[in-house]
Order: structure tokens, then C-alpha cells, then sequence
């Protein structure tokens, strides 16, 4: 039996603390202007931040669930 | 093929003379390939960042190199060999920092035109803040070269064997010596190439490396296919791709994403000067921001296979043939063991090629970037302060770029010798993690706080390196003491204490300081004017000073415990923040504008000379004309420009219309007045030296902002 400690857990902290920052990243940008969404281009890499968070989040969820029962 | 008992005790000779052979062709025609980029270097603009003309694919592609170079492969294969596919975890945690340096710190190094993160500090702080940032990062990219010329002697060491007869005389080839060549054959390229020779040299390894760590890994999972393949091969947990929370205490989860997920993915991001300038020498902000986060996509959950791989196989013929790699194999040297095993004669050699080569990539790039901030840190405020000027601005390039040679070079013996400091680690990943968790703090702290929060000031800047590093000092000499309550359940090795978890520590220390600091600026304000009302306040501020120098040397040199060396570091602190408001002259309105995030547009404003034209174009294809004179701008039609949806003074970018050039013949320029011939641009002779542009060949223009 493999511990949580070695599956879930360390999943969780990752994305739950990086997400933080991720975050607070995400919502400086937007206050201080430094990304302007009425700008198409702009918007198009507001959806590429986006995407990258759930991106890697998906590949370390479906690695921890294929290493576990495959 | 020798057993692994023997590799272990006599690490020579691994390999063909076919091997050696195809690994020093493999160099020479690397050294010819990058001299061969020298011939577009004009000032040391292009020297250090290539001109800024490329496309974001060529960079995302030689960044790869870079990215996998220096110790990856030893150090990456040594953790898959113990632990598994949670080797790839460095390799997949950068994101999380990625919309402070899309959206923050590129456009701001790119529009502020800095050309190294010192002279951020100088503009954002002040000198001081520039003096003590330029000490911290030439320690940490110094330290960086050594670590890659250690690895680059550990990969090559087995290779060679025990002793080497040439013209009658017999050699003992040792670590130092091997890494003494290897400095000499990097040198001669970075030296007489200069960055456009990086990026075309790592663009050229980047495809060669992972076409490499690819072809080992299909080899290893075809040597392994009758056994019953890699995937049943190895224990469930060498399968997860995450490693246990907090156990063991050389390869933990939250230890790691501290050192290198936060502390590490800052660092990478906005401290690594190397990689900064790869994503400078792209042709615009939005062409930086594609390669940086195509890289973090794409290329790097490929490098985390391509460096890994080798461990994992490694892993799985201990099982199957433990006589072959016996489960207690040094991990440092399961790279050059599984490559020779899986592979024949030839392709050994080149494997090992193509891993030296993404080695020197790093060395080669890491010193170029040193050299630059040589040249802006070093080199021209000494040149300022003596007030030595020369007559053209063409005789300053021409001097600049000859010490940025010379500066090469001894950084290169700086990197060299910096060597002896690490070679006694047990492994070269606990030396860089170790590395890296002590030497990027503070700088990341600052360079963060910097760009994101308008109200840090130099005094906070000035106390996060200098009492922020004596209370990472005070950490690490009583690490049970104040590195413990950050440990989260890791166990203390006494050998090596919180190898990876002391860059939690070291990180709250940085930014607490800070903060603090920051928000009591009213409060040293007051004590400062209260000081400065006295008639001796010149004495007051030099008995500080001193007072400041003694704690810090005391805690530095450890005389006292941990509580009271912790007194002595808030008191360092306290004392810095003080003399800094008292010497520093700082206005924090013309001092954060277009120097934080909170103020992008200014800059941009700035950079462009004038309004910024948002309206969005197309790209427009032009036959060159050579002009008379040198007035600054380059002319198209009426036509044109309202296709590109540019006006007069907007800037443009003109390049070769062959994509595959990736933007090496190209130019920045503004537009001028325009004409009536449709489909030309009128260029300058200045202009046609710079882009290298070929008779005949159509350009491609298009809007910059």
C-alpha cells in the first residue's frame, strides 16, 4: 500500500501553494494593468495561463492515477 | 562491457576509440559553427543579446540546451535511478510563476532597455542596492559555471583511460585537469562567437540533445523489451510522478518544491541572466513570452525525459540483470553506465557527444551572461567614476566588446577554480540543491518584491541582503534550531542538514526583512531626521556603519550562539535600514515609474519615444532600396504602412522573408515618411550592415508597436 504521503498529498500541496502564487500572479497582472483584456492578444494569453495551470495539473493527476493501478 | 564493480573502481575507459573519435569531431565542428556566427556581432549589443531580432521558435529551441545542459544529465539520471519518474518534478513546476514574468518582469527588462538585473537595481534603488545585487549574482552564476565544468569532468572522466601516452610522455588524466581542457575549448567559441553563436550553437544542440536522450531511451526500453518491458520493471513507487511528502531527506516533495519550485523557478525565470537574454534576443516582448511559455509546455516535460531516462532503465536492468548495473551502482555514473550498456560503439560516443555539448551549452552561456554583467556592472561605472570617455561611439563598442572577450576568459578561470568548492559534495544534486536553496534567496526576494510591490524600498532592499543573508547565516550553522519549524516533518541529516527545505527558511527570513522594513519606512524616516538634527549626524551614520560591519562579521565568523547571533542579524538589519535612508537619495515616484508592473505602459511609452499605437495590422512584403544618408528611419509606402496599420514614428521590424533565418537577418527600425512606390522600403546602408540583408531577397515587415 502506498502511503498518501507519496500520492495525493504532495499533488495537493502543489498545486494548492503553487496555485496561490499562481494566483496572486494572475490577479496583479490584472489590477496593475500589465495585461489589458480588451486587447485581443492579450486575452489570448490570459487563456494560455489559464490553460498551462490546468495543463500540468491534469498530467500530474492522470501520472499519479496510471502509476497507482496501471 | 566491464560489470558494474569494475566501472565503480575504475571509472576509465568506458567506450571505443570510435567513440572518442566522434565526440572530438563532435567539438571541432561545434568550435567552427559558432566562430562562423561571430561575423554578426557588430557591437555589444549583439555580443551579449544578439540584437534582439529572433523568432521565438529559434529561441525556444536553443534555450532547450541550455535549459538540460550543465549538471541535468548526471544529476537527473542519479534521482531516476533512486527514486524513479519523480526525477521529472523540477521539470514540471515552473508555471506557477509564469504570469509574473510574462505580464511583469519581461516587458520591463525589455522596454527599460537594462541590459543586466544589477542595473535594474541602480534604476529601481539605487547604486548601493546595484554594488551588493552585482556581488550576490556573480557568486551565484560563478558558482553556477563550476558546477557545470564538475559535471562536465565527472561525465567524461570514465571515458578516458587511466593513463595517456603522447610523443613519448605518459598522463594521468585527473578532474581538474580535464576541466582546465574543457574551459579552454568552451572559451575559444563564447570568446570569438558571443551570443549570437550561443543561440545558434544550443539551437543546433538543443535538436541534437533530444534527438539523443531519445534514441537512449528507445534503445534502453529495447534492451529491456524481452525482460518484460520498463513499466513492469520498476516498483510502483518509482512510477509516481511526485515524490513522497518529506521522506528521505536527500530526495523529499516539499523540500524540493521550496528549493526549486519557488526558489528555483524564480531564480530560472528572473535571475538566470543567461536565459533573460535568450528571451531578450527575441524580436519583440510577445515573441519572448511564445518561447518562454512553449518551453515550459512543450520542450520541458521532454528535457524531464531526455535527462531522466537513463536512470529509470538503469533502474530496470538492476533488476533483471543486477550483475550488469547492481542496485548499488554510484548514482552519479549511471548516465555513462546505461548509455555504454544499451548502446553500440559509435552511438555511445555520440550520446555521450550530445551530453557534453548540452553540458558546455550551459558553461558557454552562463559565461557569456557573467561577461555582461562584467561589462554593465563592473566595467562601465568604473569607466564613469574615472571619467574616461572615448571619442566615437563606434571606438567604445570596439573596446567594450574586446574586454567582453577578456572578461570571458577569466570568468571562464573564475568558474574553473570555483570548481574546488564543490567537487567534494557527495553528488553533483545535493551540491546545486544545496546551491541553490543558499544563494538565490535574498536575490529573489529582491528582484521580486522590486518589480511587484511600488512601496519596497532601498532600505528594504538594502536589509534583505545584508540582514536577511546574516540570518540565513545564523540558519544554517543552528539549522535544528531555526530551520526545523520550516521542515515540515523532513528529518535532519547531520552530514548535510536541510539540504533542499533551508531555502523555505532562508526565503521567509529575505522577505520578512523586507516587509518589514517596508512597512516601518516612517518609522526609520523619523530616526534618521532625529539624527541628522544633530550637528556630529556624519559621525553618528560612520559609528553605525561600523557597528553594522563588526555584527555582521561576528555573525558571519559565528561568535555566539543562535539567539544571540539571531539578535545580532535583526540588529544588522535594523542598522542597514537605517544608514540606507540616511545616504540613499531615493524618489519613489521617478524611481518606480516604469519599473514595476504597476507602471507598464509608461515604460512602454518610454521605450517607443511617444504614444503607443495598439491598432493591429498585417505584415507586408518589401523589396529593398539603399538610401542616401543615415537619418534614423526607413521608408515604405502610403499603402503599406496602412496595411500594417503603423504611422509615422512607430516602430518596425524588418526581416528576411525566409522563416527558417528565424529573424538572423532582420533590423529594428522607425517608420519615416512615407512614399508612393508600393512593395518598397527605402533602407540605409547603416541599416544593411546590421540586418545583413542579401541583394535581391524580399523582407518582411511588420508593426512593432
Amino acid at each position: 500500500m502506498i502511503p498518501i504521503t507519496h500520492t495525493w498529498i504532495p499533488l495537493l500541496y502543489l498545486y494548492g501553494v503553487g496555485g496561490i502564487f499562481f494566483l496572486i500572479g494572475m490577479i496583479i497582472i490584472r489590477k496593475s494593468g500589465a495585461i489589458n483584456l480588451k486587447l485581443k492578444r492579450h486575452r489570448y494569453w490570459y487563456r494560455v495561463l489559464i490553460f498551462g495551470y490546468f495543463y500540468f495539473l491534469i498530467f500530474h493527476t492522470f501520472f499519479t492515477l496510471v502509476g497507482l493501478y496501471w | 562491457m566491464g560489470t558494474i564493480a569494475q566501472v565503480q573502481t575504475t571509472f576509465h575507459d568506458i567506450g571505443s576509440s570510435i567513440d572518442i573519435i566522434i565526440m572530438a569531431v563532435y567539438f571541432i565542428v561545434i568550435m567552427l559553427f559558432g566562430s562562423y556566427f561571430g561575423k554578426y556581432n557588430r557591437s555589444t549589443k549583439d555580443f551579449f543579446f544578439g540584437g534582439r531580432r529572433f523568432a521565438w521558435w529559434l529561441i525556444a529551441f536553443s534555450i532547450v540546451a541550455t535549459g538540460v545542459g550543465s549538471h541535468s544529465f548526471i544529476k537527473y539520471s542519479a534521482k531516476g535511478f533512486q527514486y524513479g519518474f519523480s526525477s521529472t518534478m523540477t521539470y514540471l513546476n515552473d508555471w506557477f510563476f509564469l504570469p509574473f514574468f510574462l505580464f511583469g518582469w519581461l516587458p520591463i527588462i525589455v522596454y527599460t532597455r537594462v541590459q543586466s538585473i544589477p542595473e535594474y537595481f541602480e534604476k529601481r534603488f539605487s547604486p548601493s542596492a546595484r554594488f551588493l545585487a552585482t556581488i550576490l549574482l556573480l557568486l551565484y552564476m560563478i558558482g553556477y559555471i563550476g558546477i557545470g565544468f564538475l559535471t562536465l569532468g565527472k561525465a567524461i572522466m570514465p571515458l578516458l583511460p587511466e593513463t595517456i601516452t603522447t610523443l613519448g610522455l605518459q598522463f594521468q588524466p585527473t578532474l581538474m585537469g580535464i576541466i582546465i581542457i574543457i574551459a579552454v575549448i568552451t572559451g575559444i567559441y563564447i570568446t570569438f562567437g558571443g551570443q549570437t553563436a550561443v543561440i545558434f550553437t544550443d539551437l543546433l544542440q538543443g535538436f541534437i540533445l533530444l534527438f539523443a536522450g531519445f534514441l537512449l531511451f528507445f534503445l534502453g526500453i529495447a534492451y529491456l523489451h524481452p525482460h518484460g518491458g520498463l513499466w513492469s520493471l520498476l516498483p510502483t513507487t518509482f512510477k509516481l510522478p511526485l515524490a513522497d511528502f518529506n521522506k528521505p531527506p536527500d530526495f523529499n516533495f516539499v523540500g524540493i518544491f521550496w528549493q526549486d519550485g519557488v526558489a528555483g523557478s524564480v531564480g530560472f525565470l528572473f535571475m538566470n541572466m543567461g536565459l533573460i537574454m535568450r528571451f531578450m534576443a527575441t524580436k519583440s516582448v510577445d515573441e519572448g513570452r511564445k518561447a518562454a511559455a512553449f518551453n515550459i509546455l512543450f520542450m520541458l516535460p521532454l528535457s524531464a525525459i531526455v535527462v531522466g531516462n537513463a536512470g529509470w532503465i538503469g533502474k530496470a536492468i538492476s533488476v533483471i540483470q543486477p550483475n550488469i548495473v547492481p542496485p548499488n551502482t554510484s548514482p552519479d555514473q549511471i548516465f555513462d553506465v546505461v548509455a555504454h550498456v544499451v548502446s553500440s560503439p559509435g552511438v555511445f560516443g555520440f550520446v555521450m557527444a550530445a551530453l557534453t555539448a548540452a553540458l558546455m551549452s550551459t558553461v558557454d552561456t552562463l559565461i557569456n551572461a557573467t561577461a555582461a554583467i562584467y561589462i554593465n556592472d563592473i566595467h562601465r561605472p568604473i569607466k564613469r567614476l574615472l571619467k574616461i570617455k572615448e571619442r566615437t561611439q563606434k571606438d567604445t563598442d570596439k573596446k567594450e566588446l574586446s574586454a567582453a572577450r577578456y572578461s570571458s576568459i577569466i570568468v571562464t578561470i573564475l568558474g574553473v577554480v570555483s570548481v574546488l568548492a564543490f567537487k567534494n559534495f557527495p553528488t553533483v544534486y545535493e551540491a546545486h540543491g544545496y546551491f541553490h536553496s543558499t544563494l538565490t534567496p535574498p536575490l529573489v526576494v529582491a528582484i521580486f518584491l522590486g518589480i511587484f510591490w511600488k512601496r519596497f524600498t532601498p532600505a528594504a532592499v538594502m536589509a534583505t541582503f545584508l540582514g536577511g543573508v546574516a540570518l540565513m547565516i545564523v540558519g544554517a550553522k543552528f539549522p535544528g534550531i531555526l530551520i526545523r519549524p520550516f521542515a515540515q516533518g523532513i528529518q535532519m541529516n547531520a552530514e548535510h542538514p536541510y539540504t533542499y527545505i533551508r531555502a523555505f527558511y532562508n526565503l521567509v527570513v529575505c522577505s520578512a526583512v523586507g516587509v518589514a522594513v517596508t512597512y516601518t519606512d516612517g518609522w526609520f524616516r523619523q530616526i534618521v531626521s532625529k539624527i541628522k538634527s544633530k550637528e556630529n549626524h556624519k559621525a553618528i551614520a560612520y559609528s553605525l556603519t561600523i557597528l553594522a560591519v563588526v555584527l555582521f562579521l561576528m555573525v558571519a565568523l559565528g561568535l555566539g550562539g543562535a539567539f544571540i547571533l539571531f539578535i545580532y542579524s535583526l540588529i544588522v538589519a535594523f542598522l542597514v535600514a537605517i544608514l540606507s535612508v540616511y545616504f540613499i537619495v531615493y524618489d519613489p515616484v521617478l524611481q518606480t515609474e516604469g519599473l514595476t508592473v504597476w507602471s507598464i505602459q509608461k515604460v512602454k511609452e518610454s521605450f517607443k519615444g511617444g504614444k503607443i499605437n495598439e491598432r493591429e495590422g498585417d505584415k507586408v512584403l518589401v523589396s529593398w532600396v539603399l538610401k542616401e544618408g543615415e537619418d534614423g528611419v526607413i521608408n515604405f509606402s502610403k499603402n503599406d504602412m496602412e496595411k500594417m496599420a503603423a504611422d509615422q514614428g512607430d516602430l518596425v521590424y524588418i526581416s528576411d522573408k525566409r522563416a527558417w533565418l528565424g529573424g538572423l537577418k532582420s533590423i529594428h527600425s522607425v517608420y519615416g515618411k512615407p512614399h508612393d512606390k508600393d512593395g518598397v522600403v527605402y533602407i540605409s546602408e547603416e541599416n544593411l550592415k546590421d540586418g545583413v540583408f542579401i541583394k535581391g531577397k524580399i523582407l518582411k515587415a511588420e508593426k512593432e508597436m
